[in-house]
Parts: structure tokens; C-alpha cells; sequence
């Protein structure tokens, strides 16, 4: 009986709690978003700037932090969401979101979209609406410790460079007894950054018309990827993270344990701050193949019921520009001017995100493409992970999955 | 029929006259009941009968969630098993552990008082601590218990990466909690007459048949208490699985209540989430009282036992 009353009671008092805030002052604007520390201190001081833009305006940042969608899908059920709001699973709520289309092509000269990446604006789009605008992104890269290649004689790895090399030059730091490892490799992924690895291996998770998963998701492809994850657990060239205990990758690899860590953007800081020796690169591909990075971008988005939906878009306008995104500086720009302003394309350390982006403008998320994908990736996310605590039997455990979602592709 | 109502009409008039003063008093648990229990489980009940998103329209299906359940989804029988397993390791070890640990600190050692509140603190402890204090214990490569282990020689096993030693880790980090039933039992135990242990002592029972035919049968009472709590938190276990395995390894702690939660929060299906908690509550109603009516069979009530003998 407790159960239900924690699904309804949130709920409940939400709707006290913001039917009461909404009263206190006109021309209020709400703006929801999941980051904190850091990245809330830029969220609030771009909307510090946008209230001075607008005298009048005032913006009321809701940072809901890690309870985001719990915290959104209780005052949306209540009748009484945001204004603006961070997002990016966009099919889950897109009966909420107002559709930016005819906004953007008002304003087409103040927003232009051509300075934006394609990769960027696929990830808000919905049978060709835009439900939101990108505010920030990353792509993924592999981190490696100079040091640690400089004092083992590895060669560094270069752009271009493939699994094997990875393999061959983790399986060379392999030290058990000191629990120092060439690369670590996660038994329970993102599913929705995992599926780069099926990209770049010349499938994919779901038929682009969201239909098809038997033949694509436990394609030999597919199980090939999810093999070779397992195979580098048994042959110890990686640690293997998640199997029961929750050590991060990127705790081994600011410790020197590892040499090599694939990950994006957000880990970027942390590692800065610890001090260890790094370089980027671009992920490896497999055999060649055209490799393509998972997205991973916020968008700002304004809800259906927004009682001013014109200050909103000035809002997510003022979000977008190219004065707010130069401000962000705990993710990338999602504007191309913006990035070249700061030569970012040239850095070493941010260069391969860009690259990456580069060539990461073909495939488009699973989730967008099926309402029930998010179903569908519990099944997947168990073959994952069962691959890699077997260490291998990839072709049966996604074989399993498969027929586990056939009943929400009915 | 018609005197007893006549001369209870005083009565009632007595109480009219005291006006609406006895229901002001008890107001706050009137309103909290209809708002925060009565309120949501109709609402829920309502939410149940249709595909409720959590964003966009909801439809009417009448019961189609719940054939859905029973029928096409294997996932629902999954972790209603689970559950159940859980719940016949949880059940019985809580009872018999905090019953011996009442026991126990009823022999009145010394430092009694100090065993009680070491046995009681974990259920002082909020989830989230408690399950931080267990990843520690229970890490493969730094926890405590393989530690241990490792003295008797024992290379011990990933107490939460494997697949089957999951939800035993999970049953024994969920009855550190059984600080509440101990104290029942150790109420109960302080309250049976020393006058029986004593006729019995000088009766020359001994000490073992005296916890069967004096202590057991007293205590009665509360271990049907205990067994139904128990048995009710079993099937609600949620806080401890979600933050300690997330379900994993390979969905082996997945339990009904997590897959309730989901179903709400991840996947954004109210209604379903809604039905499976009636299903749920269903399941705890007859349980509970196919146990009651067992009951009658072995709990002893005092009160009961003297009006038997009055009337025979």
C-alpha cells in the first residue's frame, strides 16, 4: 500500500506546493533543469542575463537535480509544468512540449540553424518537428594517460586507429597484482551510448521506421561488439566495471589504474583536476568501418501548457544564442561560430569531440524511433550485461532479448 | 428488536448533544485518511482501468491491464516469483532471528541494555545509509565480509554480481531492520507471568519444553503480528534492491515493487504501474488473511482462553 502512496503523494503536494508559487508574482518564468553545482551556477547566471535583457521578467530557475523526470512528471501530471525546460527524452514527453517549427521560422535570421550541427538538431526532432533547442552536447572519445603509455613504450594512439590497437596496447599494462588495467570495459553501459559500438559496427538497434529489431539487434554484428567487450574481461586487458561493485571508470582512471578510459565530456573536468598526464582521441573503429559517436545533448524545451509561450521562446532564443552558448563552458558549444571563436577545433583535447561530431550525422537514436523503446532497452541492458558476466554468449543472450520485446513491437 | 432500539435512543441523543467536539479531536487523522490514503487508492484504483501516460491522452481500457499482466507479460511473473522468493527466505529467518535475539537479551546478562540498543540502532538507520554501509561490506575485492572470509580461507563469492547470491545479500541486508519485531517479542516475553516458568520448574519440565508449552504459546499473539508485517514488507521491498543492485545482476532482485516503480516512473505507464499495485495489494489482503484464519489454529489469546474456561 506504501508504494502507491509514494506514486500519488509527490504528485499531490506539487500541485499545492507550485499552484501557491504561481501566484506570487506576475511575469514569472519557470525554468527546470537536472544539472546542479557548476553547471546550474552557468544555467543561472545565463538567465541573470536574460532577466536583464527583459526588465519585468523574472526567472525562476527549478534545479530538480537527480529526481528530474520524477520531479517534471509529477507537476506535469498535476497540470502545472515548467515553462522552459531542460529535455532530451523527447518521445516520452512530447504531447507535453510545444513544437518550435513556426517560431523558428519567424525568427530563422536571429537563430541560425545552419551555425548548428545536424547531429545536434536530429536528436530534438520528431516526425519533423523540432521539440526543442540543443543547449550543450559531447560526443564520446577515449581519455588515455600519457604517462602511462610514455613509461610502458606504448605508442600513443592516433586518430584512426582501430579495436585491435586498442586491444594490443591495453593488453600491454596489464598488471593484476597491482589491479592495473590497459582499459576498463562497463557490464551495465547506457544502452543509448552503447549503441555507437552496433553504429560503428555496420548495425543498429532498431529498423529506422521503428519496427524491426529481430535481425538488427542480434545481428552478428551486434553480438560481435558485445563478444569483444566480454573477451577483453576474460583476457584481462580490461577491468570490468559494474559486476557488483560501483568503482567508476574514470575513479581508475584519475588513479593511474587505468590506461585508457572511453567516455565523453562530463569526465573531462574531474580529470583535469586530478592531475593526470592526458590525451583525447577519437574512438577506435572496427576494422576500418566508419565510426559514429553516441550524441549526447540537453535541449531546451517549452511545455504545451505554458501560460506565456511567447516569453518562453525568447527565453530558449536567449538560450541558443550565441552569447549563452559561449557561456557554457561545462559542455561543448553547440554552435559551430561559437567553438571556432574559442579555437576549440584546434585544441588537442577538444578537437576529437569535434571530429567526432564530425562524422556522427547518419544514425539517429534508438528512442526516437519507438515510444516503447525505453521497454525494449531493459531487455537489451540485461543482455549486456549478461554477456559480459559470462563472458560471452552474446548471440544467445540477444537472442533472448529480441523475443522478450517482440510483444511492444505489436 | 423494538425495546432495544427504544432504550438506546438516550444514548444516542447524548452523543448528538456533544456536538461535533469529538470529531474536531479526531479531524487531522479523519482528513489525513481521506486525503492520503482513502483519496489516492480510489484515484489509483480509477488510474488502474485506463492507459494513463504520464503526458498526453488517457483512454478508458477497463481491465485490459490487467489481462495484459496475466497474460503477455512475462516480466509481471518474473518478479512476482522473485518476490516470493525473497519473501520465503526474509519471513521466516526475520521471525526466528528477532525472536532468539529477544531471547536472548531477556536472560538479563550484564550489559544487557547495551546489546539492546546495538540490535535496535539498524533500525534507526534510513535506507540509504544502510545500503551505503552494505555496498561496503558486501564489495567483492575491499568488503568486509569477504575480509572475514578470507581468515577461514574462504575466497569469497560477488555477493552482489551473482546472479544467485544477490538476493540472498539483499535478504540479509534487509533484515538488519528486524530491530522492531525483536522489541515486540521482548515486550512479550517480559510480560508472560514468571509464576509459569516456576510451576513448571518445580514441576520438573524442562527448560526446552517450557519455550515450547509456555513461551511460544504466550507469545503467540506476537509472532501472528510479526508474520504479517513481515510478510507485508517482504512484497513491498523496494529501497534497499533499487540502491544496492538496481535489480541486477541480470535482473535477478528485479522485485515486483521495482518493477511497479519503473513501470510508474521510467517507463511512464501509470496505468499499468497503478494495476500492478492493486494486483500487489490483493496478494497482501489474501495472504494475510488466509494467515489470520490459520491463526485461529495456533494463537493463543489470553482473554480468549479465560472466557473458554468460564464457560466450560
Amino acid at each position: 500500500m506504501k508504494r502507491r502512496h509514494l506514486i500519488i503523494a509527490p504528485a499531490v503536494l506539487t500541485a499545492v506546493f507550485w499552484g501557491g508559487m504561481g501566484l506570487a508574482q506576475d511575469k514569472v518564468l519557470r525554468f527546470a533543469t537536472w544539472d546542479s553545482d557548476e553547471s546550474l551556477a552557468i544555467q543561472e547566471a545565463i538567465a541573470k542575463k536574460f532577466e536583464e535583457a527583459n526588465p519585468g521578467v523574472k526567472v525562476q530557475v527549478e534545479a530538480y537535480g537527480d529526481g528530474y523526470d520524477d520531479k517534471l512528471t509529477a507537476a506535469m501530471g498535476a497540470g502545472s509544468p515548467p515553462d522552459v525546460m531542460y529535455m532530451w527524452n523527447f518521445p516520452s514527453y512530447k504531447e507535453a512540449l510545444l513544437p518550435l517549427n513556426d517560431f523558428i521560422a519567424r525568427d530563422g535570421e536571429a537563430m541560425n540553424l545552419a551555425d548548428i550541427p545536424e547531429g545536434l538538431m536530429n536528436i530534438s526532432k520528431i516526425d519533423g518537428n523540432i521539440y526543442g533547442m540543443p543547449a550543450g552536447f559531447t560526443t564520446q572519445v577515449v581519455f588515455y594517460n600519457k604517462d602511462m603509455f610514455a613509461a610502458a613504450g606504448v605508442p600513443e594512439p592516433q586518430a584512426g586507429w582501430t579495436w585491435a590497437d586498442l586491444r594490443a596496447g591495453a593488453a600491454k599494462f596489464r598488471n593484476a597484482d597491482e589491479k592495473v588495467y590497459g582499459f576498463a570495459v562497463d557490464a551495465k553501459p547506457d544502452p543509448y551510448d552503447f549503441e555507437q559500438f552496433l553504429w560503428s559496427n555496420g548495425t543498429r538497434y532498431i529498423s529506422d521506421d521503428g519496427k524491426t529489431i529481430d535481425g538488427l539487434m542480434n545481428s552478428p554484428e551486434a553480438a560481435e561488439v558485445l563478444n569483444m567487450f566480454a573477451d577483453m574481461i576474460k583476457t584481462e586487458e580490461a577491468v570490468a566495471l559494474n559486476i557488483g561493485d560501483d568503482t567508476s571508470g574514470s575513479a581508475l582512471f584519475k588513479a593511474g589504474k587505468i590506461a585508457m578510459f572511453q567516455s565523453a565530456m562530463w569526465s573531462k573536468s574531474g580529470i583535469d583536476e586530478s592531475g593526470v598526464n592526458y590525451g583525447v582521441v577519437m574512438l577506435p573503429s572496427f576494422g576500418g568501418k566508419p565510426v559514429h559517436s553516441a550524441i549526447g545533448a540537453s535541449a531546451v524545451s517549452i511545455a504545451k501548457d505554458s501560460a506565456d509561450p511567447e516569453l518562453a521562446w525568447e527565453f530558449v532564443k536567449f538560450f541558443s544564442s550565441p552569447e549563452a552558448v559561449a557561456m557554457r563552458t561545462n559542455d561543448l558549444p553547440v554552435r559551430t561560430s561559437v567553438a571556432e571563436a574559442q579555437g576549440m577545433q584546434d585544441d588537442p583535447i577538444f578537437k576529437p569531440f569535434f571530429d567526432m561530431l564530425a562524422v556522427s550525422n547518419k544514425e539517429i537514436h534508438a528512442f526516437l524511433k519507438n515510444a516503447e523503446w525505453g521497454r525494449i532497452q531493459e531487455n537489451l541492458a540485461v543482455a549486456i550485461e549478461a554477456t559480459m558476466i559470462d563472458q560471452g554468449n552474446a548471440q544467445a543472450h540477444l537472442d533472448e532479448a529480441v523475443a522478450a520485446s517482440a510483444r511492444f513491437l505489436k | 428488536m423494538a425495546t432495544a432500539t427504544a432504550t438506546r435512543r438516550p444514548s444516542r441523543r447524548k452523543a448528538r448533544g456533544a456536538g461535533i467536539t469529538p470529531w474536531l479531536f479526531i479531524s487531522p487523522w479523519i482528513l489525513g485518511f481521506l486525503f492520503f490514503t482513502l483519496g489516492p487508492l480510489v484515484f489509483s484504483f480509477v488510474m488502474s482501468l485506463h492507459d494513463w501516460p504520464v503526458v498526453g491522452t488517457r483512454t478508458f481500457i477497463g481491465f485490459e491491464n490487467y489481462t495484459t499482466m496475466v497474460q503477455d507479460d512475462p516480466q509481471f511473473w518474473k518478479s512476482l516469483w522473485i518476490t516470493v522468493k525473497f519473501g520465503a527466505l526474509f519471513v521466516p529467518l526475520n521471525i526466528v532471528l528477532s525472536f532468539l535475539l529477544a531471547v536472548l537479551l531477556n536472560l538479563n546478562l550484564r550489559g544487557t541494555a547495551i546489546y539492546r540498543t546495538a540490535f535496535y540502532l539498524p533500525s534507526v538507520i534510513s535506507g540509504v545509509a544502510l545500503v551505503t554501509i552494505w555496498a561496503w561490506i558486501y564489495s567483492k575485492e575491499y568488503g568486509l565480509l569477504n575480509y572475514l572470509l578470507s581468515f577461514a580461507g574462504i575466497d569469497g563469492p560477488n555477493w552482489l554480481g551473482d546472479r544467485t547470491w544477490a538476493i540472498v545479500a539483499i535478504t540479509v541486508a534487509s533484515l538488519w531492520g528486524l530491530g522492531g519485531s525483536m522489541l515486540i517479542f521482548l515486550a512479550g516475553l517480559q510480560s508472560i507471568p514468571k509464576e509459569l516458568y516456576e510451576a513448571a520448574r518445580v514441576s520438573g519440565v524442562p527448560p526446552w519444553a517450557q519455550i515450547t508449552f509456555i513461551t511460544l504459546p504466550m507469545l503467540s499473539p506476537m509472532i501472528l503480528f510479526t508474520l504479517i508485517t513481515s510478510i507485508i514488507s517482504a512484497f513491498q521491498q523496494l529501497t534497499i534492491a533499487l540502491l544496492l543492485t538496481d535489480g541486477g545482476p541480470v535482473n535477478s532482485t528485479y522485485f515486483f515493487a521495482m518493477y511497479i516503480y519503473k513501470t510508474a516512473f521510467r517507463f511512464h505507464d501509470m496505468g499499468y504501474a497503478a494495476a500492478m499495485s492493486w494486483v500487489m495489494f490483493l496478494i497482501i489482503l489474501a495472504l494475510s488473511m488466509l494467515v489470520m484464519r490459520w491463526s485461529a489454529a495456533w494463537v493463543y489469546y489470553e482473554g480468549q482462553a479465560r472466557k473458554d474456561d468460564a464457560d466450560a
